[in-house]
């Protein structure tokens, strides 16, 4: 990308954003509300205009509908009465064709179900389940598209840590396939510990990009957060990111 | 990645829809007509119906043939048509607009027709055969198209649209009002007509309900499976990709086409469009737009027995159509509404 920029009743969403996201890496945007994230994932899926260049393998990407993504909101508009079967398959309609249904698709659906843990909920109506299980639903969905690239808005926002663990597992195995993952999350100490790369994000800038340790490490993180965030190595060299409360 | 051995032996491959509901549902029908046309003041036997239709034999007498061919027949064809549109502009409309409580009259559509009528009615006493489904139509059609112009910029967005439709809707209802309170005359006419009524059924109807309805179903069909994609959100449609907002005006304006058709051949026939996809999904336990061949042979079912009930419960006199289905519809749109929440309860 280069030179990205989205403009809103004259407010700049996205500034000059020159970034080039590696394939197959997990990538994670991070950042104060109100940086662009989300925004920013809008443009990489196509649905949101722009200023400047944003090109995957050299076409632009806006309303580019010939790459297979998969998108995961922050957000998911859950069907009325809908299940959990049906609601999966509808991401076997990128490959498959829309009404296509046939033993293998069947079978790719439930392995998924199982992998993300929901096995067994296939006949539940989608609006009964908890949060968790409706996030482990909705990325089965991303999932069984076998996309490309796999873009998610916040997937552990409603999670508990029990369901966070699990459901960043299961993103992570997708790496072994070559998908290219971008994500925004708030626990910067997750992303750190599953993020190949991250980008730090401001009032709709990129203030860092790059490999994961030395983002988490540096200046450009704390001046993001206003200087309100500390970052603690482990022994193991893991690390944790943690806003400091200012006494009072 | 494959099942675990022992989730196999056990594992039950669900599916989406079975093509024998369909063909049940279509069964239905046919048993339904059949009721429908052998009963009235006058009774004909189900072979004697069949072999006239056929042209087997004239196995009744003249003035029963006439009775049949051009009364009974039509009048049980119209409800079919009217009752497979509205079920399918309801159903359709539910998935547009992510709503399960969304009818095919969501868009100023009612509204629209009933001052299309109310005009008619003003503006002649005389033969409205011919001039009062035509202003209906206009009436629709204006609305809803009103409502996607007031939409703005905003263009095909549900939620806006849905509001437009309450404002369109509103307005027309205060033109109405005041037309009515201008011309009293008309009062009776018109609130008979907004009720509902398929006793005016002719061939000539019946043709060009056919035909608007045809050339819906025909759009419907080669969308319907892509519909699926508009209960998600636009960014998780477009990832699958649909054109969200293309779709959703092609699946407006096919649905808007069957609501102002049944409107201009019927009147107003309320909560067959709710009713109708409700009590499929539920039956079948399926929510995709798989569904739509049923609902619309299920609709069609419906008013035909709605029919049928209007036109012998009180004979010789005839009740309208739409207080049956109201009195059918609105106590199983509660017991909906309570199953619910009786099912979040017990969560």
């Amino acid at each position: 990308m280069l030179g990205l920029t989205v403009v809103k009743s004259g407010r700049y969403i996205l500034n000059e954003i020159d970034i080039s996201i590696q394939d197959g890496s997990w990538t994670c945007l991070v950042g104060p509300n109100g940086a662009g994230k989300t925004t920013f994932l809008k443009v990489l899926l196509g649905v949101e205009p722009y200023l400047g260049s944003a090109t995957d393998s050299g076409i632009q990407i806006y309303k580019n509908q010939d790459r297979n993504i998969a998108y995961v909101p922050q957000d998911p508009h859950i069907p009325a009465n809908m299940r959990v079967y049906e609601y999966v398959l509808l991401g076997r309609a990128r490959i498959d064709g829309w009404g296509v249904e046939n033993r293998k698709m069947k079978e790719r659906v439930l392995e998924t179900l199982e992998i993300m843990g929901i096995f067994g909920m296939q006949d539940q109506q989608m609006d009964r389940l908890s949060g968790g299980e409706v996030q482990r639903a909705v990325i089965a969905r991303a999932l069984v598209q076998q996309p490309d690239l796999i873009l998610l808005d916040e997937p552990t926002s409603a999670l508990d840590l029990h369901n966070q663990i699990g459901v960043l597992n299961c993103i992570e195995s997708l790496k072994t396939s070559g998908v290219t993952i971008i994500s925004t999350m708030h626990d910067i100490t997750l992303a750190a510990m599953y993020a190949n790369q991250i980008a730090v994000m401001k009032n709709g800038r990129v203030l860092m990009h790059g490999e994961t340790a030395p983002v988490i490490e540096s200046d450009e993180l704390k001046n993001a957060f206003d200087n309100r965030i500390d970052v603690f190595k482990l022994e193991g060299g893991s690390s944790i990111v943690m806003a400091i409360k200012e006494p009072q | 990645m494959k099942l675990s051995h022992k989730k196999k032996e056990h594992n039950d491959f669900p599916t989406v829809w079975r093509w024998e509901i369909t063909v049940i549902s279509a069964l239905c029908l046919l048993f339904s007509a059949l009721l429908a046309v052998s009963f009235g003041p006058i009774h004909l036997s189900f072979t004697s119906i069949v072999k006239t239709l056929l042209g087997i034999e004239n196995s009744i007498s003249t003035q029963d043939r006439t009775v049949l061919l051009y009364v009974r027949v039509p009048r049980v064809l119209l409800a079919a048509l009217v009752g497979s549109a509205l079920a399918t502009s309801g159903a359709v409309y539910q998935s547009v607009f992510r709503n399960p409580l969304a009818d095919p009259y969501l868009l100023g559509a009612a509204a629209g027709a009933g001052l299309g009528a109310t005009i008619a009615f003003t503006s002649s006493t005389h033969n409205l055969t011919g001039i009062l489904p035509i202003f209906a139509f206009a009436g629709a059609t204006i609305a809803v198209l009103a409502s996607f112009f007031i939409s703005g910029r905003f263009f095909a967005d549900p939620s806006s649209l849905v509001l437009s439709g309450i404002a369109v809707g509103s307005f027309a209802t205060a033109i109405q009002t005041y037309l009515q309170q201008r011309h009293t005359a008309i009062l009776r006419p018109v609130y008979s007509w907004i009720l509902g009524e398929l006793t005016a059924a002719t061939w000539s109807i019946v043709a060009w309900s056919t035909f608007y309805i045809s050339i819906s179903f025909l759009v419907l069909r080669t969308i319907s499976k892509r519909l699926d994609a508009l209960m998600l959100s636009d960014e998780e449609a477009f990832s699958l990709g649909v054109n969200p907002r293309k779709l959703r005006i092609i699946a407006v304006v096919s649905a808007t086409l069957l609501t102002a058709t049944a409107v201009a051949a019927s009147g107003l026939i309320g909560f067959v469009g709710i009713v109708v996809p409700h009590l499929v999904r539920g039956i079948t336990h399926s929510s995709t737009n798989r569904a739509l061949p049923s609902i619309a042979l299920v609709g069609a079912s419906f008013l035909v027995i709605a029919d049928l009930g209007a036109r012998t419960l009180v004979s010789p006199a005839e009740l309208p159509i739409g207080v049956i289905t109201a009195f059918v519809g609105a106590p199983f749109f509660l017991y909906v509404l309570r199953r619910k929440r009786m099912g979040h309860n017990s969560d």
